[in-house]
């Protein structure tokens, strides 16, 4: 396959970074195909913070994992749909004079969903990274942080690794070609043995220098004590607050376009999860990368994002600024998720819940998916889909899917 | 850190369990009857039975001559072998020797074979090499090695004749010397080339059919702690670093699903000990268990008490062995519960 | 905790209301369950063939008289080769017919293992409940004595003592159920360990149960699935070990049991009589596959969690 045809003729508004139109994926069961993520669209605009809040098994978690081609099929399907990505940085090999690797994550507009996987690699952790909910699952319990920090640089860092170590001079031949198979983890059992042993020996020490000069460096961006001290240590000898610091180390290493963050507080203790979160706002500006923020609380959504899509039943039913949508909610669900919140003004003991159950997602009827526990149901709310349309001409942006605003 | 504790305290419990493990065997023995008989000819008269009574302790109550038996074991005293026509103690090293080189060649396929063929089925999920490699494993811990021996044997033996049985070559084994008892390093040793094809050609059929049942439990552990690991969220996560498929499975999930696998690995050797027995009937391999399976049918007390305790307390000591590694393999494993 | 102790004591009311009827559910499912797995099906059918041929014994093949359990010998035609008039799996060296030691070493078999496996459970059960319930010391003395048992490979063992006891097919039995015990004991005092600190046994000395009580109403039925699991791989564990002691040789020689067989069938194989062994060797794999693909199943359905744990 040519790498040609990762290009695709889509295009992409200029301030847009990813766009995602009517995203499905399934999951194959025993009782029948679930409908996790059912036509998902939305944008993610360059350099801002984008929510996505839905309740557990919205198919919020999903949506972010399809960024990355991380479903598994099976039993997972990709039913449609497109997620277009264009990079804002130039390939870091060949500063965008055009090479093999970046023919393929160039200034181009790529579908995520249709890359190979040869293609899909050379962007994950490069180009888009991501931080997971439990910290404590996510880092590798065997191997040390150092290790696990390395593999990054080692898979999209390697010549910065040479020009570090100051060995850019000595990559011919056996030595070069025993040094690329060493940071590309290729070794066998001879090559491995061949590197404990002087001439090569020497050079790898260099190149294990300069890997822990760019551990170090990626540590203490998030302000983690002692880089060098904790990078000898394994995960489950951290916190779960410095685990997640570790975790947001090893996504920004390699200062991504776009971050996805999957509920990165919501294993952590409640003081831990204020810091975290400012570390990731903070690094968010610094940096200029454009983030996707999932997670099921909303006041948090708010407190940090600049836009919020909200997700129900594998459906969104909002969408809008997070002001907007917090101060001047539409939808019947986003209402209820609002009046659900706990919040200093409330009366005590008065939090309204919403009534019923999320329904079934396995081969699902048409209509409304909120139908069944909505309070301002009309007769069509069952038969037909409500689609995610703008309300005025006032706010583009703010767009609801719900019959109440035909 | 607490890992050396855990050793010491391991350690100190090792002799608890080989004395409880020597006073079931000789209680057991003793069951059995008294074995004077080995001692005595047709021709003694009842105060030269007497006296030969006395000289082995046998006219002690059973406690006394326990302890007499355990003053014998320290001072190398194993007994006598009525099968062997020998003391217990020189006829061991010899079949030690060759038992142990049939152990370790069947546990060098099983674990070898064994992780192999897991990681592949493990990582080939649902797919047709995973259906063969779950049928193969499966009926791998369900296969009676006395038949699938005779299977190989007839197949191999009788028909193709392509492997012979016993343990070597007459002519070849005399012609070197034999320092470590071990065949096949021996014929290295000697620089015989020749003996050692021989060594190998003997030992492959009596390996592979030992091996089976090993390789068999070894890859369905495998198999199920590695597909257990590669759905942790890690394996994700490491693939969201960019890595290649190969690092991944490599790097991440197989060696973290090793680690329930060691502990299985140390089970299996209790497996193998016990297979040689049968292994060893079939091959004709002049080994610990063929000796032992002659002493069962003919009584020979000293020769079943040697075996059974220095089986289990071998069997003790890898598993203590095991047990250590794990918990160095381990970061997560809380030492002693 | 209070709060915990309420609702589980009503819990249990409401249990003791519709105890048999919840109960009931819960064995269709498990058996519905069971049932979808096909390597299950597989080993069930197998169990359910070998069993039928235990128990038609007499009426398949014609009883070997006086005592059906010994081979007949027909030496006349020895060493005749399978599909032979009267001797469809051929006959051994020394006359004895193939085909009537598979079918009657199946009843064979049948008996070995239901008599272990019964004898085992209940002296397994015992002891594991009396380690759990009284705990302490004797706990303690009751679980080296079970590590020491298990220091011994559990086939060396069941060597040693059955060639202490002299060779015969009921000392091989006595043997086992001295080796195989030791697993239910095990089982049966984690499990109480475990039920003992779940609230509703605390919910139930709230309610001024006695400990025998608890232990009859509360341990014993939740420990049975464990147990049962145990049992039925044991089934197959049982036969596997039995046989290879047997063709070993301490079983008396002609009895129609499968491990002896193989081992008189070894004589001819040499000369290319591979049939005499091949048959019965067959019936000890699929009799031990059978039991341990639906002790598998069995657990998968009633303790999922340890599924890939072994």
């Amino acid at each position: 396959m040519s790498p040609d045809t990762a290009y695709t003729s889509d295009s992409l508004s200029e301030n847009l970074i990813a766009s995602v139109t009517n995203l499905k994926v399934y999951f194959q069961s025993k009782q029948g195909m679930v409908h996790s993520v059912d036509g998902v669209s939305f944008d993610i605009v360059d350099g801002e913070m984008m929510g996505l809040v839905g309740e557990t098994g919205c198919g919020k978690s999903v949506t972010a994992r399809s960024f990355m081609q991380l479903i598994q099929t099976p039993p997972g399907v990709l039913a449609g749909g497109k997620i277009l990505f264009k990079s804002q940085k130039n390939c870091n090999k060949c500063d965008g004079a055009g090479c093999v690797a970046c023919s393929k994550t160039g200034k181009n507009i790529l579908d995520l969903l249709s890359l190979s996987e040869s293609q899909i690699r050379e962007l994950r952790g490069e180009r888009i990274a991501m931080i997971f909910q439990d910290p404590g699952k996510a880092l590798n319990p065997g191997l040390t942080i150092r290790t696990q920090l390395a593999e990054v640089f080692q898979e999209h860092r390697e010549n910065d690794v040479f020009k570090k170590a100051g060995i850019t001079n000595n990559l011919d031949g056996i030595n070069g070609y025993l040094l690329k198979k060493y940071i590309r983890q290729e070794l066998n059992l001879i090559t491995k043995l061949m590197l404990k042993f002087p001439p090569f020996s020497g050079f790898r020490k260099k190149v294990d220098k300069a890997i822990d000069g760019l551990v170090t460096e990626a540590l203490s961006e998030t302000q983690i004590p002692n880089p060098n001290k904790i990078m000898e240590r394994y995960p489950h000898e951290l916190s779960g607050g410095m685990k997640q610091r570790v975790m947001i180390a090893q996504a920004i290493a390699c200062n991504p376009d776009l971050l996805i963050a999957d509920e990165p507080t919501t294993a952590l203790d409640v003081t831990v999860q204020a810091r975290v979160l400012d570390l990731i706002k903070d690094l968010q500006k610094r940096h200029q990368t454009s983030v996707l923020y999932i997670s099921h609380d909303l006041s948090l959504v708010r407190r940090i994002c600049d836009r919020v899509a909200v997700m129900y039943a594998g459906k969104i039913v909002e969408t809008g600024d997070a002001e907007t949508i917090f101060n001047n909610p539409k939808h019947p669900y986003t209402q209820g998720l609002i009046k659900a919140l706990p919040s200093m003004t409330h009366e005590r003991g008065k939090l309204e819940a919403i009534e019923g159950m999320v329904p079934e997602l396995i081969n699902p009827k048409t209509g409304c998916r909120f139908a069944s526990r909505c309070k301002q149901k009309k007769s069509n709310c069952e038969n037909n889909d409500p689609e995610l349309k703008v309300l005025s001409n006032k706010d583009k942006s703010h767009k609801v899917s719900c019959f109440l605003y035909e | 850190m607490q890992i050396r504790d855990y050793i010491i305290r391991r350690l100190l419990v090792l002799p608890v369990l080989i004395i409880g493990t020597s006073i079931i065997v000789f209680a057991l023995t003793r069951i059995g009857g008294s074995p004077i008989g080995i001692y005595l000819s047709h021709e003694m008269n009842p105060a030269e039975v007497q006296e030969m009574k006395e000289r082995f302790h046998l006219d002690k109550p059973v406690p006394v001559q326990y302890f007499y038996w355990i003053k014998g074991v320290t001072q190398g005293d194993l007994g006598w072998s009525g099968v062997a026509s020998a003391p217990v103690v020189d006829v061991f090293p010899k079949k030690f020797a060759a038992t142990m080189e049939l152990a370790i060649a069947a546990g060098i396929v099983a674990v070898s074979l064994g992780i192999a063929l897991g990681t592949f089925a493990g990582a080939r999920r649902n797919k047709l090499a995973d259906h063969i490699i779950r049928v193969v494993s499966v009926s791998g811990a369900s296969m009676p090695l006395f038949w699938f021996a005779i299977l190989l044997l007839i197949i191999f033996w009788v028909w193709l004749g392509w492997f012979p049985i016993g343990r070597s070559d007459p002519n070849l084994f005399e012609a070197i010397p034999h320092p470590t008892g071990f065949y096949t390093i021996d014929a290295l040793l000697a620089g015989n080339f020749a003996a050692f094809r021989d060594a190998v050609w003997h030992l492959i059929m009596p390996a592979v059919a030992l091996g089976y049942g090993a390789t068999a439990i070894i890859a369905r552990m495998m198999r199920s702690s590695l597909i257990e690991e590669l759905q942790e969220d890690y394996v994700d996560a490491a693939k969201a670093k960019g890595l290649a498929e190969r690092v991944v499975l490599k790097k991440h999930a197989r060696r973290n699903a090793l680690i329930p696998t060691v502990t299985v690995i140390g089970l299996t050797f209790g497996f193998l000990l016990q297979g040689t027995v049968v292994a060893e009937i079939i091959f004709r391999w002049p080994g610990l268990g063929r000796w032992m399976a002659s002493a069962v049918l003919r009584g020979d007390q000293a020769t079943i008490m040697t075996y059974v305790m220095f089986t289990s307390i071998l069997f003790l000591i890898v598993n203590l062995v095991v047990d250590i590694i794990y918990a160095n393999l381990d970061r997560r494993v809380v030492l002693g519960e | 905790m209070s709060q915990d102790l309420k609702t589980s004591s009503v819990a249990i009311e409401g249990l003791n209301d519709s105890a048999l009827k919840v109960r009931l559910k819960r064995n269709l499912e498990i058996i519905q369950n069971v049932l979808e797995n096909p390597t299950t099906v597989i080993g069930l059918i197998i169990v359910i063939l070998m069993l039928l041929m235990a128990l038609l014994a007499p009426i398949i093949t014609e009883p070997n008289m006086p005592d059906p359990y010994q081979m007949p010998r027909d030496w006349k035609a020895a060493r005749s080769a399978p599909l032979t008039p009267g001797h469809v799996l051929g006959t051994t060296n020394r006359g004895g017919d193939v085909f009537y030691g598979v079918v009657w070493g199946a009843r064979t078999s049948l008996k070995l293992s239901l008599i272990v496996v019964c004898l085992t459970v209940v002296v397994g059960v015992t002891i594991g409940s009396i380690a759990g319930i009284v705990g302490g010391k004797v706990d303690e003395i009751l679980m080296r004595v079970v590590d020491v048992f298990l220091s011994i490979p559990e086939l060396i063992f069941a060597l040693a003592i059955a060639a202490i006891l002299g060779p015969s097919f009921t000392n091989i039995i006595l043997a086992l159920v001295v080796v195989f015990w030791v697993k239910y004991a095990r089982i049966m005092r984690a499990q109480v360990i475990r039920i003992k600190q779940r609230e509703y046994v605390d919910a139930a000395r709230v309610m001024g149960d006695s400990k025998m009580q608890i232990y009859l109403k509360d341990i014993l039925p939740n420990s049975f699935s464990p147990v049962m699991v145990q049992a039925t791989l044991d089934m197959g564990n049982i036969v596997l070990v039995g046989a290879t002691l047997s063709f070993i040789g301490l079983s008396e020689a002609g009895i129609a049991e499968w491990g002896v067989l193989v081992s008189e069938g070894q004589a001819g194989i040499s000369a290319g009589r591979w049939w005499a062994s091949t048959f019965p060797g067959l019936m000890v794999f699929l009799w031990a596959l059978a039991f341990n693909l639906v002790g598998d199943g069995l657990r998968d359905v009633l303790d999922p969690r340890t599924e890939t744990k072994r």
